[in-house]
């Protein structure tokens, strides 16, 4: 076998020893610190990194905690003060309708008064035409004229007459 | 028809003497420089840019430490870190060897004996030393394994000693002769498909691609398995049993 040929041997072992010398070195001094620091401080950063998003999520769950209680909290008064406003709503309409209702029965009570009022004047005023009307045809009856005593007497007589009816009716 | 083992032959291409040693370059020490400058620049480049959201070259090296790095922690133990540098270096350096050797036309460092032989070597006088000096003559307790028998301490001491010897030239052994033996194969296959011409030669053509994928996986899977056992012998260094 080739390989088995002495004549090579002292320089391959030479520069085995030589070559494989300065790749140890090469690789010891410039190579393998860096590479195993980078791997460090990526593992020192990935371990940190999830550290912190542990307790950012802790910090957030917090957060909403106190953001739901708060909200539940509104709601609740939120509540309160529509059920506060519907009272305060009804309580209203319910005045109202009494001072209307107070209203129309003044003015009822108003009208009423009024319709009294102008049936007495009418009668009054129909009191004073029969009168009239009643001497009128008296005179024409009796076709005799009376004296101005007769007259008031006469009339006294017939207004009586007339109030005595209308008390009947 | 090429010899099979014709792309194993080496050539000095530029003859160099050190103290009346042959230190010539040939395509192998071309090839190891090769790998060396290939790694160290990959390294650099994926290093360069040590951003914290890493480049797809960084996040492939970092894969690569991290690999690595746990590869020791379940043999050796934080402990072992101490030797990173070394076995990324090993891991890398035989890696890169096997997968350039698979380029037609280039050689493959690891189907030399003697190169894997002076890692492996090397890898357990160190595991040796490691253990000598953290555990002192203790160490030796390796050759007697816990719970045996006092009469048979004298049978079980070669058996350990011939296991223990055993080790640098299994991790040897295996690397060259898995990478030789690869090579041999797709060697043959492709002499066939060229014999074969046209009309056959697709058949053995259709093989060496397959093959060559395999080769690939056997490329990564050599360099993890001699990387790996390092870190095991390491470890029996570090942890007596």
């Amino acid at each position: 076998m080739p390989q088995f040929d002495s004549q090579f041997f002292s320089s391959l072992i030479f520069w085995e020893l030589i070559s494989f010398g300065i790749l140890v070195w090469i690789l010891y001094k410039f190579a393998f610190p860096p590479i195993l620091e980078a791997l460090e401080t990526r593992e020192r950063t990935i371990r940190g990194s999830i550290e912190q998003a542990e307790q950012n999520r802790l910090a957030a769950e917090q957060r909403l905690q106190a953001y739901e209680a708060k909200l539940s909290g509104a709601t609740q008064e939120a509540e309160a003060i529509v059920a506060a406003a519907k009272a305060k709503a009804q309580r209203l309409l319910e005045e109202n309708e009494q001072r209307l209702r107070a209203e129309s029965q003044r003015i009822q009570a108003e009208t009423a008064r009024e319709i009294d009022r102008e049936r007495r004047k009418a009668l009054q005023s129909i009191r004073g035409e029969a009168a009239d009307m009643a001497l009128l045809v008296a005179e024409k009856v009796l076709a005799r004229t009376l004296s101005d005593a007769d007259h008031r007497r006469l009339a006294q007589e017939a207004l009586h007459a007339v109030d005595a009816n209308e008390s009947v009716d | 028809m090429e010899h099979p083992l014709h792309p194993f032959e080496l050539h000095t291409i530029i003859p160099l003497s050190l103290f009346g040693l042959d230190v010539s370059i040939n395509k192998a020490v071309v090839m190891m420089f090769l790998a060396v400058g290939l790694i160290g620049g990959l390294m650099l480049m994926a290093r360069s840019s040590g951003s914290l959201v890493p480049t797809k070259l960084q996040s492939l090296a970092e894969m690569l430490v991290e690999f690595i790095r746990g590869m020791i922690h379940e043999t050796m133990g934080p402990e072992g870190m101490r030797f990173f540098p070394l076995i990324a270096s090993l891991f890398l350096f035989i890696l890169f060897c096997n997968l350039l050797g698979l380029i037609p036309g280039s050689y493959t460092v690891t189907s030399q004996l003697v190169v894997t032989g002076v890692f492996a070597l090397s890898v357990y006088a160190l595991s040796l030393v490691v253990g000598l000096k953290l555990h002192g003559a203790k160490f030796l307790g390796i050759l007697v394994p816990p719970g045996t028998p006092g009469w048979l301490v004298p049978l079980m001491v070669p058996i350990e000693l011939i296991s223990q010897l055993a080790r640098p030239i299994s991790l040897a052994v295996r690397l060259f002769a898995n990478m030789t033996a690869g090579h041999v194969i797709l060697g043959v296959l492709f002499g066939l498909t060229i014999s074969g011409g046209l009309l056959i030669g697709w058949l053995p053509f259709s093989f060496t691609v397959a093959l060559y994928g395999l080769e690939l996986g056997i490329a990564f899977i050599q360099a993890y398995i001699f990387t790996i056992l390092t870190c095991v012998y390491m470890g029996d260094a570090f942890h007596l049993h």
